[in-house]
């Protein structure tokens, strides 16, 4: 989005405001430092904590689950969000139990998952994958239903074949509903994985956090919720 | 009198842009009943001619109109364009200009009317150059490269018409093109359609509920009633062209208005 000079110069503010706020509240002791410890602390902590190996394979491996769950989600969601908007019938069947499906937390479902495919890397793409599908489906469904029947007509009219009806009326009808669907449902991918790793997992960015934090080490804990923070707003 | 029943006829040559209708009739089947969309429908039009088809909403002018486009099918009888039937939509035979929304947004002006070339796989040079005679043939020259978001309503439908005319079709058919434009627009579209059909020389199919537009407009103005859809009555417009304002307010244009006026009434 094209923001002014004025409008990034203000949001930078806003930022640097928080986090003047944090180092004020910890340094003169108002919130406990080991509750709260500083921001410059925290990201003195952030920048040892990229150096070390280890941390940086969690990374690697959490980035690759996180990747692996959306290229196998998004292509089978798509399908049958195809599907429901293109067949009645189907519609008829799936819509229905998809919604409630959806509804459900996802969370509740993860012990399944262990139990299914053992603590691991199947284990946490596998809960990814189910956290995402689900808004795939219904975005593209409603992708879909933002194609006009005008231009769907117009289209025919001028003698267009099923493949030029997709590639020049289909696709970029929805194309900008797709691209905020794709990352809304990165959104519920991360979550997904993330989630899958603080609860159960031997590696990933999320077993740190949730060792950390178990552990009391706020610095570290801090210094990973601002890294996951940090590489989500690159996007 | 001699009778002329051993003499065989010679084929004529197609007419171009000539339309025949000959006892159609439509049909949906519904899950309660068959509703009787269009009851043995005939009508001619002449190459070059403009015929207004007017009706209460629900006569089936404008599903005679898609018959006309090939858009569907009627469930009984023929409709020739060029004296050959239309199975499907052919546009080297007819272009269809349709109500406002029918423009691609993600398209500008000139792309939009290049579209049904782009889709025979025409050259982009050579699109571009067609595209431009047509925007220029509808007033809007010099607004090829802009957005429809950028454009008017009555700016819009030129664009339409633009990407009706390009591959210069005999036939042009229209369904309420000018029904979401204010009256001042409305008028100005009328005379700037009224141009390009005498320009072209188009046979111009056009459908409206505005009473007005249809005497302002035809040479000939078809009058349909509904359930079931028929053709109530065929009015020759006698009023000479070019039309003018002043018309309007003639005894003639009142008369003829007037008697469509009464059959719709009946009708509705």
């Amino acid at each position: 989005m094209a923001a002014t000079f004025a409008v990034k110069l203000a949001r930078i503010a806003i930022v640097v405001a928080i986090f003047a706020a944090w180092e004020i509240l910890s340094r003169t002791g108002i919130v406990n430092p080991r509750l709260l410890p500083s921001a410059s602390d925290t990201l003195t902590t952030l920048w040892q904590l990229l150096q070390r190996a280890a941390v940086r394979n969690d990374l690697a491996v959490t980035a690759s689950e996180v990747l692996i769950a959306f290229v196998l989600a998004v292509p089978c969601g798509a399908g049958l969000g195809f599907l429901i908007a293109e067949n009645r019938t189907f519609a008829e069947v799936t819509k229905p139990l998809l919604f409630f499906a959806f509804s459900i937390p996802k969370s509740i479902f993860l012990p399944m998952f262990i139990l299914v495919f053992g603590v691991g890397f199947p284990e946490k793409v596998g809960f990814g994958f189910f956290s995402t599908i689900f808004i795939v489906i219904m975005s593209t469904t409603t992708a879909v239903e933002s194609v006009k029947v005008e231009h769907l007509t117009v289209a025919r009219s001028y003698g267009a074949t099923p493949l030029q009806t997709a590639f020049r009326v289909y696709l970029p009808s929805m194309l900008p509903v797709l691209l905020e669907a794709l990352r809304i449902s990165m959104i519920f991918n991360l979550t997904g994985v993330i989630l899958a790793e603080m609860y159960a997992s031997r590696d990933g960015i999320g077993h740190q956090i949730a060792t950390w934090g178990e552990n009391f080490q706020m610095k570290q804990l801090l210094a990973g919720v601002v890294m996951i923070a940090a590489n989500w707003s690159d996007r | 009198m001699q009778p002329l029943a051993n003499v065989t006829p010679l084929k004529p040559a197609p007419r171009a842009g000539a339309i025949q209708v000959g006892n159609v009739s439509q049909v949906f089947r519904t899950s309660q009943q068959d509703v009787v969309a269009l009851s043995d429908v005939s009508l001619e039009v002449k190459p070059g001619r403009f015929v207004v088809l007017v009706g209460p909403s629900g006569c089936g002018k404008s599903t005679l109109l898609m018959m006309m486009a090939g858009l569907r099918q009627q469930t009984s009888g023929t409709v020739l364009i060029n004296d050959a039937p239309i199975p499907h939509p052919d546009p080297n035979r007819v272009g269809v200009v349709f109500q406002e929304p029918s423009l691609f947004p993600w398209l500008t002006a000139e792309e939009n009317v290049e579209f049904p070339l782009a889709l025979r796989g025409v050259a982009k040079s050579e699109r571009r150059v067609k595209a431009e005679d047509a925007l220029k043939l509808v007033g809007l020259d010099g607004f090829g490269k802009r957005h429809p978001h950028e454009l008017s309503g009555g700016m819009k439908q030129r664009v339409s018409i633009a990407r009706g005319l390009v591959q210069d079709p005999p036939v042009l058919l229209m369904d309420e093109p000018f029904a979401a434009l204010d009256e001042q627009t409305r008028m100005t579209m009328g005379d700037e359609l009224l141009r390009i059909w005498a320009a072209t020389g188009k046979t111009i199919v056009f459908v409206t509920h505005s009473l007005t537009e249809a005497v302002y407009l035809a040479d000939e103005v078809i009058v349909m009633s509904a359930r079931p859809g028929r053709i109530v009555d065929h009015l020759t417009i006698p009023l000479p062209r070019p039309r003018t304002y002043e018309m309007l307010s003639g005894d003639t244009f009142g008369t003829l208005r007037d008697r469509i006026w009464r059959h719709i009434r009946k009708s509705a």
